[in-house]
């Protein structure tokens, strides 16, 4: 019945640059990449509590591997893909072997700075067009585009379904829930932390990679972008970490609330937008799923129920 | 018993445990051995908690060997010893407060001995049967951080044996309870040796260490000071000074 629903949505979803017009496939690629961002942050953050600001450059890895293999290597775009994917996940291997090993703010701060060092590596690189940045072979196939990211998108869902249903996803969860015993329980954590840093790269690097060849022009600030993963991540928590459908949601609903803002009211949108953010965070810290579970819970008392637990 | 290999289950060889100056557990060596309760008890920071932390691989050693059934465990990772069949309670209790009794459990089923049982739907029967074993039926589908003091205790138990340990640490499960809940937990404890489960009990409720005890373990500023039953031990003038200070003449 679930699984039917899902394959319905995903169905309906598919048809959308049929039906749709360009504006409406445009905005459909940019969310279903948003999406792809903050379901593969919600591994990391949502299941393991590793608040990772690193993603961003498994994002932008993902945008210059492909890029460099299609400019400098002549390579098509799916050989690009895997390559800009196989590069996100070996930084995230090589990255994430000694930081994971810090906890709680220090792991979210020894991240916090990698987008920076990334793009300044990358500004130095011949290779990667220095700071001029790269130009990628002009593709007018928005459907295509938008197909790939619903599929990546899928992929990325499926894992996360996965995680919620399986040994390794409880393992993730203890870990999240405390490390310690977690340990003595039995748990791997250094292994399970790492994969789970890689399979959030994967993803995330990928969607880079589509999203270069679609814009067609990357430079190392686009690509090694913080905001980008400070946007993962609002996006994630908003809808519910930890959660199979609550980043989805939270993206979707975050997408529309500002491309609306920004339509309507230009300049106030991002201080409208911030707004929404801390409203809803203060009255919904475990996310809009939490909603779900029982409108009741909205309110004052839960709202000082929440701040006595989830103060630090 | 004639199952068994030659030896014992555990034993320590002079582990030694340093907190920058303070030598918290000092060359102690210590064994249990297969289907028996070992009582360990000492004065506050005597360092019993530390030798739990160096058994179950919470803590590295500073110095000494420990052996399980034979091989040198010491460097072994705390997740590689859960495979083998040590579990561990935790005096101040790490429950996953976010997570059901149940999930609680279940982490324990999936992870334990040999990696535990990989099927979930099996996993969280033995779950479940862990938890109406330690009395948390009624508590089954509650987040753990709703849970008093008493079903957290509980909850630490049932994680444990959920892990289907072939030794059993427990550090102090018995603190803060009521007597008719120690002797709850009592009667739970003397099932689970019947199952051929080894138990190092820390406790400081002397009623409970006597009744389940084979033998008993006294630590003394990370020193062991006595050992023997407990009958025995319990006279030791030397014991009886740690824990009362020097009888005035």
């Amino acid at each position: 019945m679930r699984w039917a629903a899902l394959a319905l949505i995903a169905a309906l979803l598919a048809i959308l640059p049929w039906v749709g017009d360009d504006v409406m496939i445009q905005y459909g690629i940019n969310a279903l990449l948003v999406a792809t961002l903050a379901q593969a942050w919600n591994i990391i953050g949502g299941f393991t509590g590793y608040a990772s600001f690193g993603n961003s450059v498994f994002y932008g890895l993902g945008t210059y591997g492909t890029a460099i293999a299609m400019v400098q290597f002549g390579l098509p775009f799916g050989v690009g893909l895997a390559l800009g994917g196989a590069l996100g996940m070996l930084c995230a291997l090589l990255l994430g072997l000694p930081i994971l090993r810090l906890r709680g703010h220090y792991f979210a701060i020894a991240t916090l700075g990698l987008s920076a060092t990334m793009a300044a590596i990358v500004a130095n690189l011949d290779i990667a067009g220095r700071n001029i940045g790269l130009i990628l072979p002009l593709t007018r196939n928005d459907a295509m585009f938008y197909e790939a990211s619903l599929a990546l998108l899928a992929a990325t869902t499926l894992t996360v379904i996965w995680l919620a249903l399986s040994r390794f996803g409880m393992g993730l969860i203890a870990i999240r829930e405390d490390e310690d015993a977690a340990a003595v329980m039995g748990v791997n954590t250094t292994f399970y932390k790492v994969v789970a840093l890689v399979l959030s790269s994967f993803f995330t690097a990928v969607a880079g990679g589509i999203h270069a060849y679609w814009i067609t022009f990357i430079d190392p600030a686009s690509a090694f972008d913080l905001t980008l993963n400070v946007r993962m991540v609002i996006m994630a928590v908003f809808g519910g970490p930890g959660t199979v459908f609550g980043p989805l949601i939270g993206s979707f609903i975050l997408s529309s609330v500002y491309d609306w803002l920004a339509s309507s009211i230009s300049t106030a949108a991002a201080l409208l937008f911030g707004l929404v953010i801390v409203i809803a965070v203060v009255f919904m810290p475990r996310g809009l799923i939490d909603l779900g579970a029982g409108l009741r819970r909205v309110g004052w008392r839960y709202l000082l129920q929440n701040i006595r637990l989830h103060r630090i | 018993m004639s199952e068994h290999p030659a030896g014992p289950l555990l034993e320590a060889r002079k582990l030694t445990r340093r907190f920058q100056g303070l030598v918290a557990v000092n060359e102690v060596s210590i064994a249990v051995n297969y289907d028996e309760i070992v009582g360990l008890i000492g004065p506050n920071g005597s360092g019993k908690t530390t030798l739990i932390g160096l058994i179950s691989g919470t803590l590295p050693p500073d110095e000494g060997e420990l052996f399980f059934e034979g091989k040198r465990i010491e460097e072994m990772a705390a997740y590689r010893r859960a495979h083998l069949g040590i579990a561990r309670t935790f005096q101040v209790m790490k429950p996953f407060p976010g997570l059901s009794v149940l999930d609680n459990v279940t982490v324990g089923a999936l992870f334990g001995l040999n990696g535990g049982e990989h099927k979930r739907a099996r996993a969280r029967e033995l779950a479940r049967f862990m938890v109406e074993f330690t009395g948390l039926g009624r508590r089954m589908d509650q987040r753990a951080d709703a849970l008093g003091g008493p079903d957290r205790k509980r909850l630490e138990l049932a994680k444990a044996l959920a892990m289907q340990p072939r030794l059993l640490l427990l550090d102090e499960v018995m603190a803060g309870l009521t007597a008719v809940e120690v002797d709850e937990v009592i009667e739970i404890i003397k099932k689970i040796r019947q199952e051929g489960v080894a138990i190092l009990v820390v406790e400081h409720v002397i009623k409970a260490i006597r009744s389940l005890s084979d033998r008993v373990c006294v630590l003394h500023h990370g020193q062991k000071i006595a050992e023997g039953d407990p009958a025995t031990v319990f006279e030791d003038p030397q014991v009886i000074e740690a824990y009362l200070g020097t009888r005035r003449k």
